[in-house]
């Protein structure tokens, strides 16, 4: 196996994400996206992680001004809508909602020893449905395919929210 | 990709998963890198020397 670290660095994403909510910056999180896609399905190329979080302050900023600063003074960078952490960008994105509910219901996990929390492959699916792009698409049939999912879950989530899943 | 690997692949652990999507990143900065060099036309030094 190589000895090479990993390039894109999870586990201090994780770790910052969780410095956030013990500075009661944001109220909860979850990892989002394709890498939460990725904990259900084989790995695919993807060149960025989305952390969705629940803020304290539910103003028009959602908390972000405070959230980019704090990580800024830890050495993280910003690149237009992204901050950096040894050069892998990472996106923090407000939840309302449906992602709301995703990040309240989302699974905890343990990454390289660090404690989080995951989308759940049901809510990926219907925030991939509700979002629509190609690339979301693919990604609701290969969870389909590979993840174990709840149907009644499913199927609860998608009729609350008033989303189909498109015809594969 | 058969199936049967593809199913393989999504048993893996989710650390494990993390370090072959890095290696992908990886490959694909590796290979972009190769075509931008390739892509370069060979123009004769003194092309850049004397611009007109």
């Amino acid at each position: 196996m190589s000895k090479e670290p990993s390039a894109i660095p999870l586990a201090d994403v994780l770790r910052a994400a969780n410095e956030l909510v013990s500075a009661g910056l944001i109220e909860d999180y979850a990892l989002g996206g394709a890498l939460a896609a990725i904990y259900y399905v084989e790995p695919f190329t993807t060149y960025d992680a989305d952390i969705i979080f629940i803020a304290t302050d539910k103003t028009l900023s959602a908390g972000i001004p405070t959230i980019y600063s704090h990580l800024q003074s830890k050495g993280w960078r910003v690149e237009r809508e992204h901050l950096l952490i040894k050069d892998f960008p990472v996106q923090f994105l407000a939840a309302s909602g449906l992602t709301e509910e995703a990040v309240r219901k989302a699974k905890p996990i343990e990454y390289e020893g660090v404690p989080a929390k995951i989308f759940r492959p049901e809510y990926i699916i219907a925030i991939a449905a509700s979002v629509g792009r190609h690339k979301d698409l693919a990604r609701i049939e290969q969870l389909l395919k590979q993840a174990k999912i709840d149907k009644t879950l499913l199927d609860d989530i998608l009729r609350r929210y008033k989303l189909k899943l498109p015809k594969l | 990709m058969k199936p049967e690997m593809r199913h393989q692949l999504a048993q893996l652990s989710f650390e494990e998963k993390i370090r072959k999507v890095g290696e992908l990143i990886r490959l694909s900065r590796k290979v972009k890198a190769q075509r931008v060099r390739q892509d370069v036309p060979n123009y004769p030094r003194s092309a850049f020397r004397n611009p007109k």
